[in-house]
């Protein structure tokens, strides 16, 4: 029996039709997922950002009572500083877990020296009952609480996108468009055990020859 | 007694009957089963009705009879312990949601009079219609979630979807009487209107002290009036709140309505094909249609609730706003 080439042609023409668009589709959703990632990143980005620009309002206003233990204040500085210097892409999401490691790091530095800076507070009740200190912590707090949100949802969208570029037919276009996973945000190293927290308890020196006091 | 167990003694075929049998066990099913009297096989060549309507343990004999026995003891204790392990995860307390609210101002713990709720919803809905924004008020009586009060209260928010979907413009207010913790949520739009340290102020400096007296209506009613004079001007309004202008379109009722007429179409096809062959039902097609009409016409009553209810409009929230305890 002959089977002709027109049928053969025809029918493997509409196998191509199929698989191209087939594949036209799995590679739309990937832009589509890949691009909400990315927006994702950025929204943290900016979630972060909006935190480093109340430190310098945060430590005017503390260093402005009398006699802030400065050490703390130097170690929010310094710790501002470090984040600045960790600069990640912010119109692409990363890749490499250990770049977003260490950004997440040098941020987790930072969370730690303000969380200091106010059980230090705690000491200096006049500060605290201050507007201007009462409204800062709103906003710390405010932010944090942004911070949190913002990384739940880039963790959803990096988990959709992986889970799509893992998925059988679809792995097959990683390779040929240069599609790859993303980093998630991980648990910070050493939240599971709950910190110590040492008040010390010296009392603040009233003569303003007295700087800096011991550290803990 | 002992005459009974004498029996029992001198019996060869070890007839049981005057011990406890207990149900499930092997003794009960051999009595069940009965062992000693079956002892004819039942592969005799005089049994002709053996596959007929004998019952299972005459054809198998009685030694290989299991009826009334467990026949997997394993399974048995499996499904108790299964059981058992369904009952300790439901005791453990998961954290709850509570299911979007109907109106803009909901007490549902009882704290606060029918007439401040009424005026309060009536402010709050109209304040919908002049401005868009969503601002929805609940007061429960507790926290069903073990997490902090922020996080429960941006979850809580970000399900019930308040405020519009494209200007992300609500704000919800939460409290939360045993626990004594309060939260205000403002959606993505509103956070240069009603900014965190607004929001700290309306919760601490005037909604706070009510709440340590006790007047919890005279706080809410304050509070309420402040984030409003807080966003207001920040987006226009359409003139009419969510729960009404959405019921000019087909909703759920269209819907399932559409689906009934798919199932009864579906069902005359078979009923003909069943007796006519290739007749096709014309008769369904203007049927199909016409109902389409009618169905989005019958949802306008039904969907949107009364003047006055809340319908979300898809809105999120980011974080923003402020949560402490009184």
């Amino acid at each position: 029996m002959k089977i002709s080439i027109f049928k053969i042609g025809t029918s493997l023409l509409g196998l191509a039709a199929i698989f191209s668009l087939s594949g036209c589709n799995s590679y739309n959703r990937l832009v589509i997922l890949e691009q909400n990632v990315n927006k994702k990143w950025a929204d943290v980005q900016s979630v972060y950002q909006r935190r480093a620009d109340l430190i310098p309002n945060l430590v005017n206003t503390v260093a402005g009572s009398a006699n802030f233990e400065k050490s703390t204040l130097t170690e929010v500085t310094n710790a501002r500083a470090s984040v600045g210097r960790v600069q990640l892409d912010p119109n692409k999401a990363p890749e490499d877990a250990e770049q977003l490691k260490k950004f997440q790091a040098a941020q987790g530095q930072l969370s730690n020296a303000l969380s200091r800076l106010l059980v230090v507070s705690e000491n200096y009740p006049q500060l605290r009952a201050t507007e201007a200190f009462q409204n800062l912590q709103a906003q710390l707090e405010g932010t944090e609480n942004r911070i949190s949100v913002e990384r739940n949802n880039y963790n959803s969208a990096v988990q959709d996108l992986n889970t799509a570029l893992e998925r059988f037919p679809t792995n097959m276009l990683n390779k040929m468009f240069g599609f790859k996973p993303r980093a998630f945000f991980q648990a910070e190293t050493g939240s599971e055990k709950a910190p110590t927290v040492n008040f010390n308890f010296g009392s603040p020196a009233p003569a303003p020859a007295a700087t800096a006091a011991p550290t803990p | 007694m002992e005459t009974n167990l004498k029996l029992a003694q001198r019996d060869p075929r070890g007839i049981t009957r005057h011990r406890r049998l207990f149900p499930g066990s092997a003794r009960a099913s051999r009595a069940v089963c009965g062992v000693p009297a079956v002892n004819v096989s039942a592969t005799e060549e005089g049994n002709t009705h053996r596959n007929s309507f004998t019952s299972r343990s005459v054809r198998r004999g009685a030694e290989r009879c299991t009826r009334g026995r467990v026949r997997s003891p394993i399974l048995q204790l499996s499904f108790a312990g299964a059981l058992l392990i369904l009952l300790a995860v439901r005791a453990h307390a998961a954290e709850v949601i509570p299911p979007k609210p109907d109106s803009y101002f909901n007490d549902y713990a009882g704290v606060v009079s029918r007439g401040a709720v009424e005026r309060l919803n009536t402010r709050l809905a109209q304040f919908e219609r002049d401005t868009s924004d969503q601002v929805v008020v609940a007061v429960y009586q507790k926290m069903q979630s073990e997490s902090s009060i922020e996080d429960y209260a941006q979850r809580i928010a970000q399900t019930w979807q308040v405020g519009q979907k494209d200007k992300r413009n609500g704000v919800v207010l939460l409290v939360f009487l045993d626990d004594r913790k309060s939260s205000i949520q403002v959606g993505y739009g509103l956070e240069g209107a009603l900014p965190d340290i607004t929001a700290y102020d309306i919760r601490e400096r005037h909604m706070n002290p009510h709440f340590r007296k006790g007047d919890y209506e005279g706080g809410l009613s304050e509070a309420v009036d402040l984030i409003c004079k807080a966003i207001r001007g920040e987006y226009k309004g359409s003139g009419r709140a969510n729960a009404e202008s959405r019921s000019g379109n087909g909703g759920t009722a269209g819907l399932l309505v559409f689906l009934f007429v798919l199932v009864i179409f579906l069902l005359a096809v078979r009923a003909s094909r069943r007796f006519g062959g290739y007749r096709y039902t014309g008769g369904g097609g203007p049927f199909v249609s016409g109902n389409w009409g009618s169905g989005g016409g019958w949802s306008s009553g039904s969907s949107g609730g009364g003047f006055g209810s809340f319908s979300s409009g898809g809105g999120s929230f980011g974080g923003g706003g402020s949560s402490g305890s009184w």
